[in-house]
């Protein structure tokens, strides 16, 4: 029986999938950033569909934040950000496409092969879901929740320290 | 079964699509890019993980919090790194940087 949920994470996953295509398609990086923000907003849009509220409104958010700063990126680092002069810029095509071919396959094979067992029917309400989670943060997993503060104090210092400029540092 | 099933072949889909921009993309920001749709794929499957097989588990959820932080990390770093990158050698082109080879 085709539900409601299947044809939305239908819809949402082909607009994922196309988002994502796009992103290497095109010649604009402005393009392909904004296609990779339609990609993850569309990603977003699965976790809601599965009714992960909280998760697809975090991944929505912070997508858009990353996303736009990527493009301002783009147009700064590329030596031909609107894609006037149509360059292109891959190399190995064939293996890549071979090894993406490959691994897709293998997955959708042991997606469709797999004992998966019993499928749940009911979840947690959206409410009820945002408590066990906060409670999840604070109880069991709160090593690896206090791990992850301090990989992104750590990620941020050693992201200034990379970048700082060589020749000031010489300077002093 | 069909809605477990349908979420881990757009997974899988994405990551392949990504797997191919980190592979034959020479532009590091391009390749980042790739490495985000396939952190993106993992993170569809974890979600349908939790929702149609195991909703009483939060800690896949937890997962799904920290690939979320694996995202924001690999950004900041590797833009750190193409700054750095484009200052030293005016170019984020990854077919420049043979010299890392060692």
């Amino acid at each position: 029986m085709i539900s409601i949920q299947l044809i939305l994470l239908i819809i949402f996953g082909l607009a994922a999938i196309w988002f994502g295509w796009r992103v290497f398609m095109t010649s604009s990086m402005v393009r392909s950033a904004l296609s990779l923000l339609g990609s993850m907003v569309a990603i977003g849009a699965l976790f809601l569909v599965m009714e992960a509220e909280f998760l697809g409104v975090l991944q929505i958010m912070m997508m858009g934040t990353e996303m736009s700063i990527m493009a301002i990126f783009m147009m700064m680092f590329m030596m031909d950000p609107g894609g006037l002069g149509n360059m292109d810029m891959s190399h190995q095509k064939n293996i890549s496409i071979t090894a993406a071919v490959v691994v897709t396959i293998l997955i959708t094979g042991a997606a469709l092969f797999a004992d998966w067992g019993p499928i749940a029917t009911q979840i947690p309400s959206p409410h009820e879901q945002n408590r066990l989670l906060g409670m999840e943060i604070l109880k069991r997993s709160m090593m690896i929740f206090e791990t992850a503060g301090v990989t992104i104090l750590t990620g941020m210092i050693a992201s200034i320290a990379v970048a700082l400029s060589i020749k000031n540092n010489a300077k002093k | 079964m069909e809605l477990l099933i349908t979420a881990l072949i757009i997974a899988a889909v994405l990551f392949g699509i990504g797997l191919y921009g980190a592979l034959s993309q020479t532009n590091l920001v391009m390749i980042m890019m790739g490495i985000e749709l396939m952190l993106g794929a993992s993170m569809v499957n974890l979600v349908a993980f939790w929702r149609y097989l195991h909703p009483e588990s939060f800690s896949i959820q937890m997962f799904v919090l920290i690939a979320m932080t694996v995202m924001a990390l690999e950004g900041a770093v590797g833009f750190a790194i193409a700054t750095q990158r484009f200052r030293t050698s005016g170019s984020v082109e990854m077919e420049e940087s043979a010299e890392l080879k060692g």
